[in-house]
């Protein structure tokens, strides 16, 4: 991919002669498997969480973090990136609340992640914040609005796209190959739990446990997300064996 | 090589002063008078003999909460008025900030209600940036930091902020001059002084959660009586261990015949 | 908005106090304006007359009543010049809405950004006295009260302007059925009976109040979108 690698993968103003911004490219290598299903009931988001040590806490890793009630969002890349990024997504909705007393549809808030995103480019007068790269993190963002359940995804670019099912990261080629043979829009909120979870079982290099994946729902009824917690994690799971 | 920044001897385009006008539309902001201290605009503006008849703000009238064995009970009147003129009978007072914090509101209404929704989404903010919910302490601070970097602007504003967190049930007053404190009884308004009369004497540590409510509503019930500025309905919340619960709705005048089982002569004849 | 911010404090030091005695920032242009709610539609009426706050006439095509969007109108009466400052401002921002999220502002909506854009002129208010009337998601039809600065509820009648306390006695014996001896009917009214009590109370409200007069705006809101229609009042 980086045979023409050159002086131009120094600085994210200037396009190689191929018509690509290299630090961009970078950035989406930075990215690590998460999957999303969605269907009309709500959508599934379902992480791995690569636990790199034995002796690491597993619960101060938080793939899935909430961005209002109607709005979740599956984090994968720099981490660190993404906590400007959803704090800006949280103050967003929340503002959207107070200026409108109504919650923030998805795409307006998955394009204000996005404008943020863009902003490496940007030569800004002093006094303003500045950023020196792109966000080297990719995002799934599961929503419900009047419009229904939906799920999207934004990446380092700052380019979203709206999908049925993604798999993003190491190995999501594959992965979004089983996706694509095995989605239907019939299937059920249940279906779409198992099937985003075997997908995500296929690439793992290790097993899955209750302490090693992530998985939340955000439903349609409801209008709620839900993070699942180790004794819902495990029937899920279960349900893979059967 | 030092760069020397020769922008500000550039001349200002045409594009510059249409941005900077478009630029705070989307911005909240507050626009100020020209040239006077924004505290004293009102008064003098319609001092002037020429001016048209002063702008009324709404204003809210008698509130209280109260701290007891089972909570805190915040019980409300629910009449507006601009000077004289009745704005409504039917205000919500009670302004429920978030699910697990209550606010009330006396003063100016729009004060109280903008600057509560302010501060119930900076509590929401707390909340998702700190994955656990914010102390009414935090909470009842912010309102009174806001309201005290604006002092000398003419803000009208008496509140209670209530909730229950992990030091339990707690109370605080806050009003427009940054007072903030924190207490088991509070009454606010101009029917206040009567509220107090009827919740002071009544007031036990220990009742029943029925009592208590009776207690509230009763303290504005004789407030409303007195307090012209008071009336409409009363309306009572509890705040319990994990969040508020509204508890009753009763018109005043509902209220008059309960209490004093008095016919009134006007009795509608259906 | 991380913070709301204030725009810069004039400079006292550098400019010449002020004398109030000479600078006038409010002048009140007259009118009533009112709107009854039914079960899925609203009726606004705003009568036409303009005065130059105190007994001349300046105008007796005025509307007081302006459409947001298909499905909710705003009625003001109060200063002309504040009145079109804070209609280009609405406009703007619910252009932008449109375009930021795809979808036209819905009422409740409208409703609370109305009420939070009077609130950030709070120290330099808008001499206005708005009403908001329209169909929500729902299709029920609601109206939105508000005070200068943007203490709003919302009602299922109301009025505002020069003669908002001769009306407003005569919708809560009609429309809410306050007070009265003897209530008949169950209080549904179909939108027709409403619009002609609404002409009605304009018409009288023309009669005991020199500010409302010359031609009213009577304009029915509901699922269908928005119908004007020009009522005559008395032109003395």
């Amino acid at each position: 991919m980086f045979l023409t690698r050159s002086e131009y993968d120094r600085g994210v103003n200037t396009f190689s002669p191929e018509g690509r911004l290299f630090q961009v490219e970078y950035a989406l290598e930075a990215i690590k498997l998460g999957i999303g299903v969605q269907c009309e009931e709500g959508v599934v988001l379902a992480v791995e969480k690569r636990l790199t040590s034995p002796l690491l806490e597993p619960s101060s890793i938080q793939k899935v973090v909430e961005i209002d009630y109607h709005l979740i969002c599956a984090l994968s890349g720099l981490t660190a990136d993404s906590r400007t990024i959803i704090d800006h997504a949280r103050i967003e909705t929340q503002n959207h609340r107070f200026n409108y007393d109504e919650p923030m549809g998805v795409e307006s808030c998955v394009q204000s992640i996005c404008d943020l995103a863009l902003r490496f480019g940007e030569n800004r007068s002093s006094g303003e914040e500045r950023m020196s790269r792109p966000f080297g993190v990719a995002l799934l963002i599961a929503g419900v609005d009047e419009k229904g359940p939906s799920l999207y995804y934004s990446d380092p670019s700052g380019t979203f796209t709206q999908f049925n099912a993604k798999a993003i990261g190491a190995g999501s080629e594959g992965a979004q190959t089983t996706l694509q043979e095995k989605y239907s829009k019939t299937l059920t909120l249940q279906e779409c739990q198992k099937l985003a979870l075997t997908t995500l079982k296929q690439v793992m290099e290790e097993a899955i446990t209750t302490t090693n994946v992530e998985i939340a729902v955000i439903t349609k009824a409801e209008g709620k997300f839900k993070i699942y917690d180790k004794e819902e994690l495990a029937a899920v799971i279960a349900t893979l064996t059967e | 090589m030092i760069n020397i920044d020769f922008d500000s001897l550039e001349q200002p385009t045409l594009f510059d002063s249409l941005a900077s006008d478009v630029k705070y539309l989307d911005k909240p902001h507050f626009d100020l008078p020209p040239n006077s201290n924004p505290g004293d605009f009102l008064r003098e503006t319609f001092a002037h003999p020429n001016a048209p008849k002063p702008l009324e703000f709404a204003h809210g009238t008698t509130t209280l909460a109260f701290v007891y064995s089972g909570g805190i009970v915040v019980a409300v009147d629910s009449k507006s008025t601009q000077g004289p003129y009745v704005a409504s009978r039917s205000v919500k007072k009670v302004i429920e900030i978030t699910p697990t914090l209550l606010g009330t509101m006396a003063g100016g209404a729009a004060d109280c209600s903008f600057w509560e929704r302010e501060l119930g989404r900076r509590c929401r903010l707390y909340e998702l940036r700190n994955k656990e919910l914010i102390s009414v302490a935090a909470a009842s601070k912010i309102l009174a930091n806001i309201v005290y970097s604006y002092k000398g602007y003419g803000l009208s504003m008496g509140t209670m902020i209530t909730g229950w967190d992990k030091t339990g049930p707690q109370l605080y007053y806050v009003d427009n001059d940054g007072t903030r404190l924190h207490g088991q009884r509070f009454s606010c308004g101009s029917g206040s002084t009567y509220a107090y009369g009827v919740l002071d004497s009544g007031f036990k540590w220990e009742m029943n959660d029925e009592e208590a409510y009776e207690l509230g509503r009763r303290a504005v019930y004789h407030a409303t009586h007195r307090d012209s500025y008071s009336g409409g309905a009363i309306n009572v919340y509890h705040v319990q261990r994990n969040g508020w619960k509204k508890i009753s709705s009763d018109d005043c005048f509902e209220l008059y015949k309960k209490y004093y089982n008095i016919a009134p002569i006007n009795k509608p004849t259906n | 908005m991380e913070t709301l911010k204030l725009s810069a404090l004039p400079e006292q030091s550098k400019q010449q106090p002020i004398n109030h005695g000479r600078f006038e920032a409010y002048v009140d242009n007259g009118g009533t304006v009112m709107a009854v709610a039914g079960k899925d539609y609203c009726v606004i009426a705003g009568d036409t007359r303009m005065s130059d706050g105190g007994y001349g006439i300046q105008t007796r095509h005025y509307t007081k009543v302006f459409q947001l969007t298909n499905k909710c109108v705003l009625a003001t009466s109060g200063m002309q010049a504040d009145t079109i400052a804070l209609q280009k401002r609405l406009k703007l921002m619910l252009e932008t809405y449109q375009k930021e999220h795809g979808k036209p502002m819905s009422t409740p909506a409208i409703a609370q950004f109305l009420s939070n854009t009077l609130y950030y002129k709070r120290f330099f208010p808008y001499y206005t006295f708005n009403l908001v009337a329209g169909v929500d998601e729902k299709g029920e039809g609601w109206i939105w009260t508000y005070d200068a600065v943007g203490s709003h509820e919302r009602v299922k009648y109301s009025s505002q302007g020069s003669g908002n306390q001769l009306v407003i006695p005569l919708l809560d014996n009609q429309v809410a059925k306050r007070n009265q001896q003897i209530i008949q009917g169950n209080g549904d009214v179909s939108c027709d009976q409403v619009v002609s009590f609404v002409k009605d109370a304009i018409t009288s409200a023309g009669e005991r109040d020199i500010y409302t007069g010359d031609f009213a705006d009577i304009v029915v809101v509901d699922k269908d979108g928005v119908r004007w229609e020009k009522f005559e009042l008395k032109l003395d």
